[in-house]
């Protein structure tokens, strides 16, 4: 079950938006810090016992992702990042960096809420999840030992390609991969940014667990930033 | 001074046509180099147009009988010398020679043929008469002398002939380059004018100067329709306007006009035609125009000429003005909206959060609910204006940047389908696409918002339960990836089908409860498609009711030209 002493730390510098997301920590339970710049928020996460944090990435004072950086560096704690919807390429740079989920402006607090039950939920099962030889999502189940791949129950065949990218999604439930990382992980560094293989090969895959490509109901797709296994 | 000496050679020649040319001709054999009174000379051209039609028939008269005197002084002179030779006792051919000088000259200095040919008759009638024997006679001893007639009289006729047509040719290429400057003259003046009545003004007062007459010009407006008063000479300086009493009479007439002028009760009308339309008339008083011989109508065709093209120059040119400051009062408008249009984001995304937290804090019976999903709801579609807003004004500045990639098709309209669902969950949206991965170069982004306004646009107009759907195919004929979302909607009247795509155009006629449009969303996605070198459209269905829109990408990086 989830904690609700929780500690989160609301990055952000429109005082109304700070406001409003604190007011909804509070409403779901949870104990909240704000900060209204970058400084702040690193002054902070080093002296307290920061749990997550919600990040802007369009602070006055730093770039969003050179925070990301610097935390990265000492600590593990999941990021949300809430951006401008513009802001594509800031936010696949910032899931590369390190941050867990990203929300784009405007978000409702019920969206906020969710994301940040799921990244706390991962903060904890991530670890017992690491050794689980099986995982299931639905009425899809991969068998790490094996190799294998079931959808409603039978053994559906996937070529080892498709077998490396559902190992990811499985590992990795709720979190949007972005497509600069699933190339690297699938096709090796230095192939670019070519997105055309990947995306033949998501198409690919999607005709096989999907039962209508076009209203997925696992992999959805997060345009100009990658993928994401649905987290049930 | 100057335009004596230029009107006296006028009287050397019988065709009134060549007239204008030869006294210019003169008068630059004359002038050569003194180009102060060449200026002086050109000015007067128009003066001299008017004194050859008053004079013309006088010219003509005295200018047969000097061509008569010049003939017969030059058939008297060879005589002469002929007959000098003949006492010293020259051998005949010297004095054949002398009439074929004579008839040389005469020929250089008459303006028709006919008295070359006159000449070298009594030429030899002369020759025939005066040196052969018996003297004094026509007949002849020595059956020889036919020989020495015959060769004589061709010899005399072919080289008059020759000569006239010299002559003749020369005309021609002078007359050509006259009316080259006299229309080059005209431009001149024509290109000066500020306004298109001072245009009309121009070519009024030239065409009463060239006619003299009281000549008039009525011009046309923007529409194509006859302004209310006309321009028109009154005397020599002096010019009114007057006005137009039978506008919609005339209009017809020049409507309805198959030949080159129209004739009205006090004025024969030319049109002036512009590149595109019907710039203006130019009016010549009925009896001037009556008596109008070839050359007088050949001119005022150049000068029409002259005047459209000086009034089409001027009509493009104030087009060109009035887009250039369109395009920057258009560019203003666009900074403007951006910066308030990104000012707004922000606070906006705090009001839409803070009155959401006011929803999920008090009960859905409440009024405070009630309430705060007004404001949401309000902010919501702020929210929307505002970002479409800003995508439009980037897009039509041309400074969004297409992220082209080869993207899965199904990708994009899932994630569009995805997000109708979750604004409109009551609506559902069948989609068809082939069973084949199709990949289609595309900035992903920018597409999924073409489809989510169509999509929103779509439920927008179709009541609840009735069918929306999108479909995607492949035209692999043309390189197309066609995308259409269909809707079983109330369709779109056919007077709203050519403006649907008109930045805020909304369509009207709609009941107080109707969901608000902000006049955009269409607007944007041509803007988008366009973008990336497709096309759409818009229809209402065939088999039922309802509306498509379809719009068609490029498969390849070509673009697609409608």
């Amino acid at each position: 079950m989830i904690n609700k002493n929780e500690y989160i730390l609301v990055v952000e510098d429109d005082m109304q938006i700070r406001n409003f997301i604190c007011y909804a920590l509070k409403h779901e339970g949870f104990s909240s810090t704000t900060a209204g710049t970058a400084q702040d928020a690193l002054s902070q996460l080093a002296n307290g016992q920061i749990d997550l944090m919600v990040l802007d990435l369009g602070l006055p004072d730093l770039d969003g992702m050179e925070v990301i950086r610097t935390v990265r560096g000492w600590s593990e704690i999941p990021i949300i990042i809430v951006s401008a919807r513009d802001q594509d390429k800031e936010k696949a740079a910032a899931l590369d960096s390190g941050a867990d989920d990203y929300l784009t402006k405007p978000f409702s607090a019920t969206e906020l809420m969710a994301r940040i039950r799921v990244a706390l939920r991962h903060l904890r099962k991530s670890d017992a999840r690491q050794g689980q030889a099986i995982l299931t999502v639905g009425s899809l189940k991969i068998d790490f030992e094996k190799h294998l791949f079931y959808s409603d129950g039978a053994e559906l065949h996937v070529t080892p390609l498709e077998y490396n990218l559902l190992s990811l999604f499985f590992k990795n439930m709720g979190k949007v991969l972005t497509t600069k990382y699933l190339i690297e992980e699938i096709y090796g560094i230095g192939h670019g940014t070519d997105t055309q293989a990947l995306r033949a090969l998501m198409a690919g895959l999607r005709r096989k667990i999907e039962k209508n490509p076009a209203k997925p109901r696992y992999i959805f797709t997060e345009i100009g930033v990658g993928y994401r296994l649905v987290d049930e | 001074m100057e335009k004596e000496r230029i009107k006296k050679p006028l009287l050397f020649f019988t065709n009134p046509c060549i007239l204008l040319r030869n006294n210019r001709f003169l008068k630059r054999k004359y002038d050569k180099g003194e180009s102060q009174i060449q200026i002086l000379a050109r000015k007067s051209t128009l003066e001299l147009e008017i004194d050859r039609m008053r004079t013309g028939k006088t010219n003509t008269r005295i200018e047969i009988l000097l061509s008569i005197l010049i003939s017969l002084v030059c058939v008297t002179g060879a005589t002469g010398i002929g007959w000098v030779f003949h006492l010293k006792g020259f051998p005949e051919t010297n004095i054949v020679i002398v009439y074929l000088l004579s008839v040389l000259l005469t020929a250089c200095s008459t303006q028709s043929y006919v008295y070359g040919i006159a000449v070298s008759i009594i030429a030899t009638c002369a020759f025939n008469y005066f040196f052969t024997e018996p003297y004094f006679t026509l007949s002849v001893n020595d059956p020889t002398y036919f020989i020495t007639f015959s060769i004589m009289t061709i010899t005399a006729i072919i080289t008059s002939t020759l000569t006239s047509k010299v002559k003749q040719s020369v005309f021609a290429a002078q007359e050509r380059e006259q009316e080259t400057s006299a229309i080059y003259q005209l431009t001149n003046r024509l290109s000066d004018a500020s306004d298109i009545s001072e245009i009309a003004s121009i070519a009024v007062s030239t065409t009463s100067t060239l006619l003299n007459c009281h000549a008039a010009c009525l011009c046309f407006t923007e529409k194509g329709q006859p302004e209310q008063s006309f321009i028109q000479q009154r005397d020599n300086d002096s010019q009114a306007r007057r006005k137009l009493i039978d506008i919609e009479e005339t209009k017809h007439r020049i409507e309805s006009l198959r030949t080159a002028y129209a004739v009205g009760p006090e004025f024969y009308d030319w049109p002036i035609y512009g590149r595109e339309s019907t710039l203006g008339i130019l009016r010549i008083p009925k009896e001037t125009a009556k008596k109008m011989n070839e050359a007088q109508k050949s001119l005022l065709r150049s000068l029409i000429e002259s005047t459209a093209l000086a009034m089409d120059r001027f009509i493009s040119m104030q087009a060109k003005l009035k887009s250039q400051q369109e395009t920057l009062q258009e560019r203003y408008r666009g900074n403007l909206l951006r910066a308030i249009s990104h000012d707004l984001r922000t606070p906006l995304s705090g009001i839409m959060g803070t009155s959401e937290m006011l929803m999920d804090m008090t009960d859905k019976d409440e009024e405070k609910h009630a309430l705060a999903k007004d404001i949401y709801q309000d902010a919501d579609w702020l929210h929307s204006l505002v970002e479409n807003i800003l995508s439009l004004t980037r897009l039509q500045d041309g400074k969004l940047t297409l992220n082209k990639q080869k993207e899965a098709v199904e990708e994009i309209i899932s994630v569009a389908v995805a997000a109708i669902a979750k604004r409109s969950p009551e609506y559902e949206i069948t989609v068809h696409i082939p069973n084949e991965v199709l990949l289609v170069p595309m900035d992903a982004k920018l597409i999924e918002q073409t489809l989510v306004n169509l999509l929103d646009n779509a439920v927008k107009h179709t009541p609840l339960g009735n069918e929306i759907s999108i479909t995607v195919r492949e035209d692999k004929e043309k390189a197309l990836a066609v995308f259409s979302v269909a809707d079983r909607g109330s369709g779109i009247a056919k007077s709203d089908l050519p403006h649907i795509f008109q930045m805020f155009f909304t369509t009207g006629g709609k009941g107080p409860d109707a969901k608000r449009g902000i006049g955009l969303g269409l607007a944007i996605c041509e803007s988008i498609v366009k973008a990336h070198g497709g096309a759409i459209e818009a229809h209402n269905r065939t088999d039922g009711p309802g509306a498509e829109f379809i719009f068609m990408l490029p498969m390849e990086g070509t673009d697609y030209d409608k």
